[in-house]
């Protein structure tokens, strides 16, 4: 697969279990369709392309909630929650979170809404290609918790009728941003 | 027999029998499935991945000391402390003992088949521990006091409107029964036990050794809760869940979700190793490896394939009895094919004794297997076991041991019974009514009246015309073409001789033994391989051919294998493996001759049914379509064509009648759906079952073999 085809691989995929993808062309524009989508707090953890673009700062000042701590405690009122991602898988519309750190758990699994931001470079092809990634991890870190999320929270477990939103996320709106970062280690 | 225990059984089977509601439900799920399956499986080889993740499993098992230690240490050193338990009250002990020694007051808990295994929730609540299930479906059975009815969707017999009173009890108001509505009081009444909870227990789809972590496999979200906010966290995972590598865990990823829903991949996949942090400290995870006859499990040669039974459940979702009777029927805490075995060796063989008994073999469940188990084989072996342990009953000992192996005496018994029908048929060849207690066997089907002269001794006077035969062959009748049906006979050497083949009828040959096999007397079968390889290889035929497809299967896989440790034996059952075939096969492959039918028959529309032994054993149903085509037949599909008539032998007989008849039902309806005015088949037994149905149901459309359908155009 090309560069190409697996972004509109992934892209099909993921909207095709219910995600919502957007490709905006730079930070500001991610700053404004989260202004635009947040609808209330928004839990904003700390990793590596928030830090490196100072979206704690950026959102405060497009006049975003943003709360950066105490998640246990302030998590009921937040509305939604924002990470990264370290990569994505195109064939099944995946994306894969290494959240061992507590607030991109936390950010990820309690809100309604969950936005990601997503290099499109860091698309693989399947589940096959993200072994030697999980690996690596494994190899850098003592402890891992790795989250594979596809779509958002879903449920048949009534009559078997596909229910959105049962535990997690609702929304899950997944933002593709060039030049965040090219290293699947990182988010 | 345990008297008690089947009166119990029986009666759990006429309540799901009374809940066509559960049946049309278990219905559509199952035709939904098969759809999103075909769908999600677009572009791969279901065949080469399940032979994959079989060998991968099995390599596992035969080093699962090795693996075990490996995950144990890598575990360990990831600050997870694991504790190996021996039995199901071994691993209560130790979660009770945890939770107790903690000051636990309440547990959640996401969706567990070894926790529900090992009554965990009962062993917490005993001593004060309230468990809350988080799974949408685990939930509401909890709140209905019930048990899963489906290893993937626990309350899959459950509909909204009792969903909703469980809901309203629970909320104190009244909860519509939308199901949208009431997904969301779910979320809204479980968030907050995630938040109070001082320990999480979740299972595990996959333990991996590679990294000593585990693999959770879900949809709604409920385990990354269960695994994150608590303090505590235990994983309840059985040593069958062990993987060597995370290549090995990638590959039961790519088919689980796929073959369990139909999803692609599900809404999460979570890999967790070690104690990851927890609030400002580490969590404390501890890995419960629950064996609970999972060791004994390996060590069974006849059932060990089991171990590589990854739970997706589609052993029951294709399952025609599991469709009829749903899961609180067909199992016990496991359901479905898989179930059996697995209750057979976690929970004992008394509680699988019922069980046993229901699957029909028709071998639904072997062909939609991820991990390649013969799932058939090893209920017929589960049966045998239960057979030599409580016995097969004494009328079924009496006439497999002293009637059946004794060829003449049964024999000269069936052509008295041709006699003694004669006040019930008046002279019919079908029965249609029987008097007395035996009434209900013909209230939904007829039967056909045992032949006034069974084809072994119609033989002889039939002229067969072949002048320099292409091949001399033997014909296996079966005790079905032999004495229910002789004509089928008379129809084969008329076709055999037109395309040049000489048939001969070996008068030694007795029942194939799949009957005796079938409920539990192995003995009695291996006698009869014997019987019948003496007197099938006896006139050295070139090929032995075969109208019945079950008869097919013994004389080509089940007399090898009894034999195999036979000196002697073993190489002539490999040899008359080797000559068996089916005669549409023989017909359409090795002589390559439907040309000869060409264009014979009138365009009449005719639809075929897939006999479970024809298609899932000898792996044959493009032959009979073949011929059935070329000779100008229109052929058109019923719905679930491969989908079991309900025959299964003494099945619709003697065990299970009432199942029998309402997967007749379906395929009558999927006949008459199909606007065929004749349904073909190779099957005696299934042309008994289907042509009874029709011929009760008064409808015009016509029962066959495909042999009668060939044999008629024929001048």
């Amino acid at each position: 697969m090309t560069d190409t085809q697996r972004v509109r691989t992934f892209s099909e995929m993921a909207t095709s279990v219910g995600a919502r993808v957007t490709a905006l062309q730079n930070i500001s524009s991610v700053i404004d369709y989260l202004a635009d989508h947040v609808g209330g707090a928004l839990l904003l953890p700390e990793f590596f392309s928030a830090t490196r673009w100072n979206l704690g700062f950026l959102l405060e000042q497009a006049g975003v909630d943003t709360i950066m701590d105490d998640f246990r405690e302030k998590a009921a009122r937040a509305n939604s929650g924002l990470t990264g991602a370290n990569f994505a898988l195109a064939d099944t519309g995946t994306l894969v979170l290494e959240s061992t750190a507590e607030d991109i758990r936390l950010a990820s699994t309690l809100p309604e809404r969950h936005f990601v931001l997503l290099d499109p470079e860091k698309i693989l092809a399947d589940g096959r290609a993200a072994i030697p990634v999980l690996r690596a991890l494994h190899r850098r870190d003592p402890r891992n918790y790795i989250a594979y999320i596809t779509g958002p929270s879903r449920t048949a477990d009534i009559e078997r009728v596909l229910t959105i939103g049962v535990h997690g996320p609702v929304e899950l709106h997944i933002l593709l941003v060039p030049g965040l970062s090219s290293d699947c280690l990182e988010m | 027999m345990n008297k008690q225990r089947s009166k119990d059984y029986r009666q759990r089977i006429d309540q799901a029998l009374a809940t066509p509601r559960l049946q049309e439900a278990l219905h559509r799920f199952g035709d939904a499935y098969l759809l999103s399956r075909q769908k999600a499986f677009a572009g791969l080889d279901f065949e080469a991945l399940r032979q994959e993740i079989g060998a991968m499993k099995d390599r596992t098992r035969d080093n699962r000391e090795r693996y075990q230690a490996e995950f144990i240490r890598n575990a360990e050193a990831a600050g997870a402390i694991v504790y190996v338990a021996r039995t199901a009250e071994d691993a209560n002990r130790y979660i009770v003992g945890l939770a107790t020694a903690r000051g636990v007051k309440l547990v959640v808990k996401s969706k567990s088949m070894a926790s529900e295994e090992t009554h965990l929730n009962k062993a917490l609540e005993a001593v004060g521990i309230q468990a809350l299930e988080t799974d949408l479906g685990e939930w509401i059975i909890q709140l209905a006091g019930q048990r899963p009815s489906h290893m993937v969707m626990p309350a899959i017999h459950m509909f909204k409107e009792e969903v909703a009173e469980l809901f309203s009890k629970q909320t104190g108001r009244q909860e519509s029964p939308e199901i949208a509505h009431l997904v969301k009081v779910a979320r809204q009444q479980l968030r907050q036990g995630y938040l109070d909870a001082d320990m999480g227990i979740t299972g595990a789809n996959l333990a991996v050794a590679e990294t000593g972590g585990i693999a959770l496999v879900t949809n709604e979200g409920n385990a990354r809760l269960t695994s994150t906010l608590p303090k505590i966290h235990v994983a309840l995972v059985g040593i069958d869940k062990l993987v060597p590598t995370l290549d090995d865990a990638e590959k039961v990823i790519r088919v689980l979700p796929r073959n369990a829903t139909g999803q692609l991949l599900t809404s999460y996949v979570t890999w967790i190793r070690g104690a990851v942090p927890c609030g400002d400290a580490d969590k404390e995870l501890h890995i419960v490896l629950l064996d609970n006859g999972r060791n004994a499990l390996a060590q069974s040669p006849e059932c060990r394939d089991a171990l590589r039974c990854i739970r997706c459940g589609a052993c029951a979702n294709v399952c025609p009895v599991y469709q009829t009777v749903g899961g609180h029927v067909f199992g016990h805490i496991y359901i479905g094919a898989i179930g059996i075995i697995l209750t057979a060796f976690f929970h004992g063989l008394d509680n699988a004794a019922e069980i046993v008994r229901a699957c029909i073999g028709c071998r639904a469940c072997v062909a939609i297997c991820p991990g390649n188990i013969d799932l058939e084989n090893i209920i017929l072996h589960l049966r045998e076991v239960i057979g030599d342990e409580e016995g097969i009953g004494t009328a079924k000992t009496l006439v497999f041991r002293k009637v059946m192996r004794n060829r003449k005496l049964f024999h000269s018994l069936l052509r008295a019974g041709a006699m003694l029908q004669k006040p019930i048929t008046r002279g019919e060849r079908t029965i249609r009514h029987l008097p007395l207690f035996f009434s209900s066997l013909t209230e939904w089907r007829t039967l056909p009246a045992i032949a006034e002269k069974p084809l072994r001794d119609q033989w002889k006077n039939i002229p067969q015309r072949v002048e320099n035969p292409r091949f001399k062959v033997a014909l296996f009748g079966g005790c079905a073409n032999d004495f229910l049906y002789p004509e089928l006979g008379r129809d084969l050497i008329k076709v055999m001789n037109r395309l040049g083949v000489l048939v001969a009828y070996p008068e030694k040959q007795n029942c194939c033994g799949v009957p005796a096999l079938y409920s539990g007397d192995r003995e009695t079968a291996l006698e009869l391989a014997e019987q019948n390889i003496e007197a099938l290889l006896e006139g050295n035929p070139d090929y032995v051919l075969t109208t019945c497809p079950t008869c097919t299967l013994a004389l080509q896989r089940d007399f090898v294998e009894y034999l195999r440790d036979h000196p002697g034996w073993a190489e002539r059952a490999a040899r008359l493996a080797a000559i068996t075939v089916d005669t549409s096969r023989f017909i359409d492959r090795v002589l390559g001759a439907a040309d000869v039918f060409k264009g014979r028959a009138l365009p009449e529309k005719v639809t075929y049914h897939d006999s479970c032994h024809l298609k899932r054993g000898a792996g044959v149903w493009r032959e009979p379509r073949n011929l059935l085509a070329v000779s100008g037949r229109e052929l058109v599909e019923m719905d679930h064509a491969d989908r079991c008539c309900g025959f299964g032998g003494s099945y619709s007989f003697a065990s299970h009648p009432d199942i029998a008849k309402n997967i007749l039902a379906d395929k009558l309806d999927d006949i008459r759906h199909s606007g065929a005015s004749c349904v073909a088949m190779d099957c005696p037994g299934c042309l008994m079952q289907i042509r009874g149905g029709l011929e009760k149901q008064g409808t015009a459309i016509r029962a066959a073999h495909t042999i009668e359908l060939l044999a008629e155009i024929l001048d």
